[in-house]
Parts: C-alpha cells; sequence; structure tokens
C-alpha cells in the first residue's frame, strides 16, 4: 500500500509543477518522492523534463517484505448488484467515428487531422516553435536564474575518408550562487552552438551543495571521475575559493565562498569537473547524520 | 486511496494461466518473493500476491482517471499487439502496439515533429491533394503516411507525455521501461519470472506469454479507467 499512496500523492503533485527537495534520506518508512526529481526548475519555458535521481530509488519497500510471510488476499465485498463489466473484446463495436468523438472529448483534436466534434484541427500549430523563422532564431538569453560559464572549448576532429571534420567541444558549468551547480558537455560545429548544448546538458543534471551557513563545506571529502581525483576541505570565512581551473569554476557558480580543493590525479577539465560534483554529493549535512544515527549534533561536533 | 471491489477471482485468473512462469532456469532471482512454487522446470507465480498487485493498480488508475491523468499502454508482442490495441481505445488512452521508436518519450520534441507531420499528411489526404500530385509523389507520401499510421497511430491524440504508463512485457520493452524511468513517469508492469520487479513503481507478476492472461490483466485495468473516467464527469 505505501506504493500506491506514494504513487498517489505524486501525482496529485503532478498536476502542478512543484519544486521538491529530495528527501529519500529519512525514515525508511517515508513517501518515495522518486516520481519527481529533485533538480524540478519548474518554469513552464523549461525543456528539461524531470529526471529521476539515483539518490530517489527508495529500496526499503522490500525491507519489510518476508517471502514466507502468508499474503491474504482480502478484497472488499462486491456492491449489492454487482455484474462483472464486459470485456474489452465483447461488448458493442464502435464505429469509428464513435471512437474518435470520444478520443476528442477527452483530449481535443491533437494531431489527428480530423474533428468530430467541430474544434479546430490545426490547434497543436501554436505551441510549434517558429524554428523556420528568417535568419537567427532569437532563443531566450536569460533563463530561470541560473548562470553559465564556459569551463573549456576545444577543437576536435574526427578524421575521414575526405579529410578532417571538426568540432567544436564546450563543457560548461551552471549554476546560480545558491547551491545548486551542473556540468554539461556539448558539441557543435560551432562554438556558440556548442556552448548553448552544453548549457542545456548542464541544466538536466543539476545537483544541490551541501554548505554550512559560512558558505562553505560541512567536512572534506574526495571524489573520483574517471583518471581524475579532487579533495575538496572547508576552510575558515575569509579564505575565498582556492583551486585551480575547472574545481575553481565549479565551486564558484555553486556559491562556496571559502573552500580548497586539489586536483589530484588527471588534469583533464571534464573529467575534474566532474568529480568536484562526485566529491560533493558525496558529502552529508550535520542535520542528516545526527538524524540518521540518531545522536544529537553536539556528538558530531566533538 | 480508497479500495475498492474489482472482481479480481483467484479462480479466474488460474483459467487464464496468469500463475505460469518462465522455465527455471531463465529466472530472475529478485523475483523470489513472488514465486511460490516450481513445477515441471517452470515456476509458479504466488498468485494471492498478484491480485493484491492488481487490486492496488486498478485502485491507482481508478484515482489517476478520476484526476484527468493520461494514461499510455506499450504492448509491442505479435500476440498482444491487437488485444493492446482494443483495450486502450476501449478505455480511451494512448497506445503503442507496433515498434516502440527509442526516444519517443524522451525525445518527444521530435516525436512531436512527427505527429505533426502525420497530422498534416491526413488531413491532404482528407481534402484530396494527394490525387493532385504525380503518381510517384503521391505514392510516396501515401507510404509515409502508412508508416507514420503504423507507429503513431496510437498517439495521435497524446499532447503532453503522459502521466502513468502501462507496460506489457518487460524483457520486450526495455527500452520504454528505461525512458520513463528517466523522466520519473510512475509505470506499472506486467513481470514475469525473468524480470525485474525494482524497475516498475508497481509490478504485477503474471504470465505474459498467454494472451489469455494478458487480455485478464488488461481487462482489470481498463475497467478501472473507465470507472476512473466517469467518476471524474460526475463530480469535476
Amino acid at each position: 500500500m505505501a506504493a500506491t499512496t506514494a504513487a498517489a500523492a505524486a501525482l496529485s503533485s503532478l498536476s502542478f509543477l512543484s519544486p521538491n527537495p529530495p528527501i529519500s534520506f529519512l525514515f525508511p518508512k517515508s513517501t518515495k518522492p522518486f516520481f519527481l526529481s529533485g533538480s524540478f526548475r519548474s518554469l513552464s519555458l523549461s525543456l528539461a523534463p524531470p529526471r529521476a535521481k539515483a539518490s530517489d530509488i527508495d529500496t526499503a519497500f522490500f525491507d519489510d517484505l518476508d517471502p514466507e510471510e502468508e499474503v491474504v488476499f482480502d478484497p472488499p465485498t462486491p456492491p449489492e448488484g454487482f455484474t462483472p463489466p464486459p470485456a474489452f473484446d465483447d461488448g458493442p463495436d464502435e464505429t469509428e467515428d464513435d471512437i474518435a468523438a470520444a478520443y476528442e472529448e477527452l483530449y481535443g483534436p491533437a494531431y489527428s487531422g480530423v474533428s468530430v466534434l467541430g474544434n479546430d484541427v490545426f490547434v497543436m500549430d501554436s505551441k510549434v516553435k517558429k524554428t523556420s523563422a528568417f535568419g537567427k532564431v532569437k532563443k531566450e538569453k536569460v533563463r530561470d536564474g541560473f548562470e553559465e560559464r564556459v569551463v573549456q572549448v576545444r577543437r576536435v576532429t574526427k578524421v575521414v575518408k575526405g579529410g578532417k571534420q571538426l568540432h567544436f567541444r564546450a563543457v560548461v558549468v551552471v549554476g546560480d550562487k545558491q547551491g545548486q551547480v551542473g556540468v554539461g558537455v556539448g558539441k557543435a560545429k560551432e562554438v556558440i552552438g556548442a556552448v548553448q548544448k552544453s548549457a542545456v546538458n548542464a541544466r538536466r543534471n543539476i545537483v544541490t551543495i551541501p554548505m554550512t551557513k559560512y558558505l562553505t563545506f560541512p567536512h572534506r571529502s574526495e571524489g573520483d571521475y574517471g583518471a581524475a581525483t579532487v579533495m575538496l576541505r572547508p576552510a575558515a570565512p575569509g579564505t575565498g575559493v582556492i583551486a585551480g581551473g575547472a574545481v575553481r569554476i565549479v565551486l564558484e557558480m555553486a556559491g562556496v565562498e571559502n573552500a580548497l580543493g586539489k586536483q589530484l590525479g588527471s588534469k583533464n577539465a571534464l573529467n575534474n569537473a566532474r568529480a568536484t560534483v562526485v566529491a560533493v554529493q558525496k558529502m552529508k549535512q550535520f542535520r542528516e547524520v545526527a538524524q540518521e544515527r540518531g545522536i544529537p549534533m553536539e556528538e558530531l561536533w566533538k | 486511496m480508497a479500495r475498492r471491489y474489482w472482481n479480481i477471482n483467484l479462480e479466474e485468473m488460474l483459467e487464464a494461466g496468469v500463475h505460469f512462469g518462465h522455465g527455471t532456469r531463465k529466472w530472475n532471482p529478485r523475483m523470489a518473493p513472488y514465486i511460490s512454487a516450481k513445477r515441471k522446470g517452470i515456476h509458479i507465480t504466488n498468485l494471492t500476491r498478484t491480485a493484491r498487485f492488481l487490486s492496488e493498480a486498478c485502485d491507482l488508475l481508478f484515482d489517476a482517471a478520476s484526476k484527468r491523468k493520461q494514461f499510455l499502454i506499450v504492448g509491442t508482442k505479435n500476440k498482444a499487439a491487437d488485444s493492446v490495441a482494443r483495450a486502450a481505445i476501449r478505455a480511451r488512452c494512448h497506445y503503442v502496439n507496433k515498434k516502440w521508436l527509442g526516444g519517443m518519450l524522451t525525445n518527444w520534441p521530435t516525436t512531436e515533429t512527427r505527429l505533426h507531420k502525420f497530422r498534416d499528411l491526413r488531413t491532404e489526404q482528407k481534402t484530396g491533394g494527394l490525387n493532385r500530385l504525380p503518381k510517384r509523389d503521391a505514392a510516396m507520401l501515401k507510404r509515409q503516411l502508412s508508416r507514420l499510421q503504423t507507429y503513431l497511430g496510437g498517439i495521435k491524440y497524446m499532447t503532453r507525455l503522459p502521466d502513468i504508463v502501462i507496460i506489457v512485457d518487460q524483457q520486450e520493452e526495455y527500452t520504454a521501461l528505461r525512458e520513463c524511468i528517466t523522466l520519473g513517469i510512475p509505470t506499472i508492469c506486467l513481470i514475469d519470472t525473468n524480470c525485474d520487479p525494482d524497475l516498475a513503481d508497481i509490478s504485477i507478476p503474471a504470465n505474459d506469454d498467454a494472451i489469455a492472461s494478458i487480455r485478464l490483466i488488461l481487462n482489470k485495468l481498463v475497467v478501472a479507467i473507465c470507472e476512473g473516467r466517469s467518476s471524474y464527469i460526475r463530480n469535476p
């Protein structure tokens, strides 16, 4: 039943877009928020669909499922005069018009091209973005409060029979300075196109950074991605961000003011950016740890 | 969520053969809680669990339908394709019964482009625009139209991503399931003994080989959707 109550709760909030912070680390019997992702930046212009994150998976559902347990199926009693409804195969055959009318009543004419009830057949055209405009299409520059910074633009080559095909690969870090960052890559034949693609990609994988009130980390951590290892350490206020290249940009876009970071392994910018994200995801707030372990926070400060 | 009576008989399910699983060698050990016995090299699923999950799924569909959510039924096995289409038409939901094109949901803008083209071709066909073209062009457009009709015919009324997706065979529709997981769409899946029950949100352990069992389960779900819709009309 936990599944369906959670599903119903999720569905009732599906009807209006609302940011839902991931609370999956809390008590195991809590409602499962894995239908909505934590990074649900909800503007009506946002193209990124809600993504479920690995941290949202609640596998506690099967913890108290005992395979030997005798499962009793006790349906509620049938209401009086209950006749089983006909199967979808038997039952009167509906004409195409009937079916079309029923569908149109529910969904509008959509893409069917016919309109039995007299609705406008081309109702979906207004939803199409004008991609066939002459000249350049003005894309909205200002999007949901995220700032973009380009970490690296490289020219990469693919060698084919006719010669070399050149593309540009851009690595971009996107963040508001409030603790949300995302790293994205994109490739295109033009630098600007690549930067735009990577920004879109970055907005799809956004992480929240746990920060203390002095805008630094709760504790040190290491993260690796590929051959790049990054070590992050909190610092006293007034230190500033002391880190190199990609790591510095990620931390700055996250809004972290004081931190120390070092690239220990490879110096590849993209992998280091991803490694910082990994390192940051491993961090926990003091509050969370205290709750998980069931001890007061004063114990952790000793 | 209120539990309602869905006319789920264990005898009916036994008759339809819902309890048969796949061969013993092909099982997924995560299905162990749902398997009750092994007979003649075939796993037998625990029907009480199936009935419980089925009634929960029906409750969920009833609630969702009464809140005007959109459903999508995916079933591409040749045996089940026909019944999936009929069940979906009966329940007035979208359906996919031919091959599930990769990226149908995750690449929704591109699918929308195809749907636009489908709609334009159909309007042209209705207004007779195809007869004015030379024969070769008309033949090409007709071929395109028939192609779009087979693959996208079931989703031509879909204006946005569905809210619940019902998948008939998890092994067969693995791509569809993966897409729903990345998008965070709740799924109801018919699980057999060789499938993974943790992937879908509500997994109904049942037999996905026998047409009778697929029809029975689809029937119950469709009834739930229809009832939910009608309960919406009574109190909007």
